[in-house]
């Protein structure tokens, strides 16, 4: 029905502002697909102008050759039908470049009952499309990463249950995401986690109070078949309408055992290293304190002997007196040697080991923090050595006090270099350690190894001595020359085995 | 007083108050005593000096040449010399090493007036041989041993390791007391005078290693 109030040529020509002012390209086709009209918004996309294309079908100059049977089909039913058809494909410009179009296809029918024109009201979707493309590249791209990941990812909705489960995860916890998704993740935690978790979320979500999101947190983790390992686990946040959390689990276990091992290979060189410190002490004072103990016990000998060429009652006496001396003497010396058997009276566990690897482990503690103090290292390790008997623990604590003593050497050098070398001469298997200091004392090597001989100011003294009796003890050689260059090298050398045993020495 | 020549002893330690104290011991013994600071001073007169005579009563603990090595260059190079180490006291297998190396005894330090002069007395008694003599194991001895219950065997295993009472028993699960009274059992048995006569007959049953 007319408005009645608009008259007809005005109502005409609002019609026709207003199809000039839309945005959107409209097109206005005849039942045959011939173009009546074109907007201002059209003639800008498709670059032609409504005078050159009136008259034209829209399949000849605007629809690709591809498509030209799917859009004509299309146009016929819509023609045919009632309602609306909606449909997408390519406009081309009269440039040549493609748009991708959704095209709204309306009928409109004279009275007779006859298509009088269409009207194709068209979206350019082109950018959308490729926006969507590029959103779903992007996804790909981050789930490629995410499974990529050594580290576990899983994320959780504030209820805490799991919504995805990286591939990573699926080998760290032993199960299939399918299987996990829409659990809760607690479990995935030992108790008394598991039983908190979900307090954990309702506190943070009603107070804001962030315990471990952007922090990275060391704590156990379970895996789907109950067993509890050590992880490290970061957790971030993101709004998706709710919140989300994405936690990062890395499994620990190897890490951890790999530090308890060096852990306790220090505590055992640590320990040993004491035991070894007091046993030189022990027998170094046993020794000190025996000698005049053995000067008194002699004299006192003496004294008795003299006297038995006497034969009165007082000197008889005396020699008593004297023989109770001694034994007190005796008594005082039984002391020191259950001291010093006390420290010294370890077993020794000799086996066979590959001195590559005693040295190189020796190696790993004795330079933790050298680099730090500005000093380099080169290793020659000569491949293939014969295997050796040795105490391990032993041998390993004269190679860390070597490296350790050469470390302390070079602290005043502008040069500070470190050689650490293993090799095979004369049938003995050699170790030396070398460094760039100022060398040792023309006065202080004869003496070198004696117990409380030290240039350190914070020093006892007995760290060589303690590693020279090992390595008697060992049958070896430790020794020392210093360089015609500065710096000075350690040698030990200990007899080879084979493996079957020791070879003939 | 008069020194008989016929029991030189050639001492060799570095500390003085240990060569002032057992000198004035053997002179009051009435041993003739040359006092040597070190192995090196004493081998440095070798020529002068007579092994066949002469006991060497040897510390294994000094600078410069020690005792051992002294005792190895002493038997090699002068066959027959006869070498008394002193160690320290307990440390039983310095005193073994001694031992197996041709030293014809050892003595504990501190020791008393009976222990060195029965030591050097002893040493006297052996002949000088030209040559080393193989090293003979007694028949008594060797029955002796054979009386010895397997667990008092290796008790007195662990006693020539220079083990304690308190670790041999450690060491074979035992107690203390009971190693006590298997100690005391070896020595009957084995009718040894000392431990350091003990450690000998070890040493020559070849029960160390």
């Amino acid at each position: 029905m007319p408005d009645p109030d608009i008259p007809e040529i005005k109502r005409a020509s609002l019609a026709d502002d207003l199809l000039e002012a839309l945005e959107t390209p409209v097109l206005i086709l005849d039942g045959n697909g011939a173009l009546l009209r074109l907007n201002r918004a059209g003639e800008a996309l498709t670059g032609y102008t409504l005078d050159e294309v009136t008259g034209r079908p829209i399949w000849e100059f605007l629809i690709a050759d591809d498509e030209i049977e799917t859009v004509r089909r299309q146009f016929l039913g819509c023609r045919a039908g009632n309602g609306p058809v909606n449909n997408t494909h390519f406009w081309i410009a009269r440039d040549g470049r493609k748009r991708l179009m959704r095209c709204r296809h309306t009928a409109h029918r004279t009275d007779a009952g006859e298509t009088g024109y269409v009207l194709v009201i068209a979206t350019d979707i082109t950018d959308q499309r490729v926006t969507e493309e590029k959103l779903t590249k992007s996804r790909s791209f981050l789930q490629s990463i995410i499974d990529a990941s050594p580290v576990a990812v899983i994320t959780i909705n504030q209820e805490g249950i799991i919504l995805s489960f990286s591939r990573q995860a699926e080998v760290t916890f032993g199960g299939k995401a399918e299987d996990v998704i829409g659990r809760n993740i607690n479990i995935l935690m030992p108790e008394p986690d598991r039983s908190r978790h979900d307090g954990y979320l309702g506190r943070y979500l009603e107070t804001g109070e962030a315990r471990i999101i952007g922090q990275a947190r060391s704590l156990n983790a379970m895996r789907l078949n109950g067993e509890i390992f050590p992880a490290v686990l970061h957790v971030s946040e993101f709004q998706n309408g709710e919140n989300i959390f994405v936690g990062f689990i890395e499994d620990v276990t190897d890490q951890r055992a790999a530090e308890r091992q060096l852990s306790e290979t220090q505590a055992q060189l640590h320990h040993t290293g004491r035991l070894g410190a007091m046993g030189e002490m022990a027998t170094t004072i046993a020794h000190e304190l025996n000698q005049p103990l053995t000067a008194a016990s002699s004299l006192m000998g003496a004294a008795q002997l003299t006297l038995e060429k006497n034969t009165d009652e007082r000197s008889a006496r005396a020699i008593d007196l004297l023989e109770d001396s001694v034994s007190e003497i005796r008594r005082a010396s039984d002391i020191i040697r259950q001291m010093r058997d006390f420290v010294r009276k370890r077993k020794t566990a000799p086996s066979l080991y590959d001195i590559n690897q005693v040295v190189t482990e020796a190696s790993t503690i004795a330079l933790i923090g050298a680099e730090a103090e500005g000093i380099s290292v080169t290793k020659n390790l000569q491949p293939d050595l014969p295997i050796s008997m040795i105490d391990r623990i032993q041998i390993q604590q004269v190679v860390t006090n070597l490296i350790r003593n050469a470390i302390d050497a070079m602290t005043a050098s502008a040069e500070r270099h470190l050689t650490i070398a293993t090799g095979y001469r004369d049938g003995m298997i050699e170790i030396t350690v070398e460094d760039t200091g100022p060398g040792i004392d023309g006065a202080i090597l004869p003496k070198l190894f004696e117990p409380f001989l030290t240039t350190k100011e914070t020093g006892m003294g007995i760290g060589l001595s303690i590693s020279k009796s090992i390595v008697d003890a060992h049958q070896g050689k430790l020794s020392a020359i210093n360089k015609n260059t500065r710096g000075c090298i350690f040698t030990v050398s200990l007899p080879a085995g084979t493996r079957n045993g020791l070879s003939s020495q | 007083m008069d020194y008989p020549v016929s029991k030189p002893i050639y001492l060799v330690d570095d500390d003085p108050a240990v060569q002032r104290g057992v000198a004035a011991l053997l002179v009051a013994a009435e041993y003739a005593v040359t006092v040597f600071d070190s192995g090196d001073a004493l081998l440095a007169c070798m020529d002068e000096l007579d092994f066949q005579q002469a006991i060497v009563l040897a510390d294994v603990c000094m600078p410069g040449i020690q005792g051992l090595e002294l005792q190895a260059r002493l038997v090699a190079e002068r066959p027959g010399a006869r070498v008394i180490v002193m160690t320290a006291h307990g440390d039983v297998p310095m005193a073994v090493r001694a031992m197996r190396g041709g030293a014809v005894d050892f003595l504990e330090k501190p020791f008393s007036a009976r222990e060195v002069t029965t030591a050097l007395d002893r040493a006297f008694a052996i002949v000088p041989a030209a040559s080393p003599a193989p090293v003979t194991v007694s028949p008594v001895c060797a029955a002796n041993y054979g009386r010895l219950t397997p667990r008092e065997r290796e008790v007195l295993g662990e006693m020539i390791e220079g083990n304690t009472s308190k670790l041999i028993a450690r060491n074979l699960g035992l107690s203390p007391r009971t190693v006590e009274v298997h100690r005391q059992k070896i020595m009957q048995k084995m009718q040894a005078r000392s431990f350091a006569e003990l450690v000998r007959m070890a040493v020559d049953l070849d029960l160390s290693r």
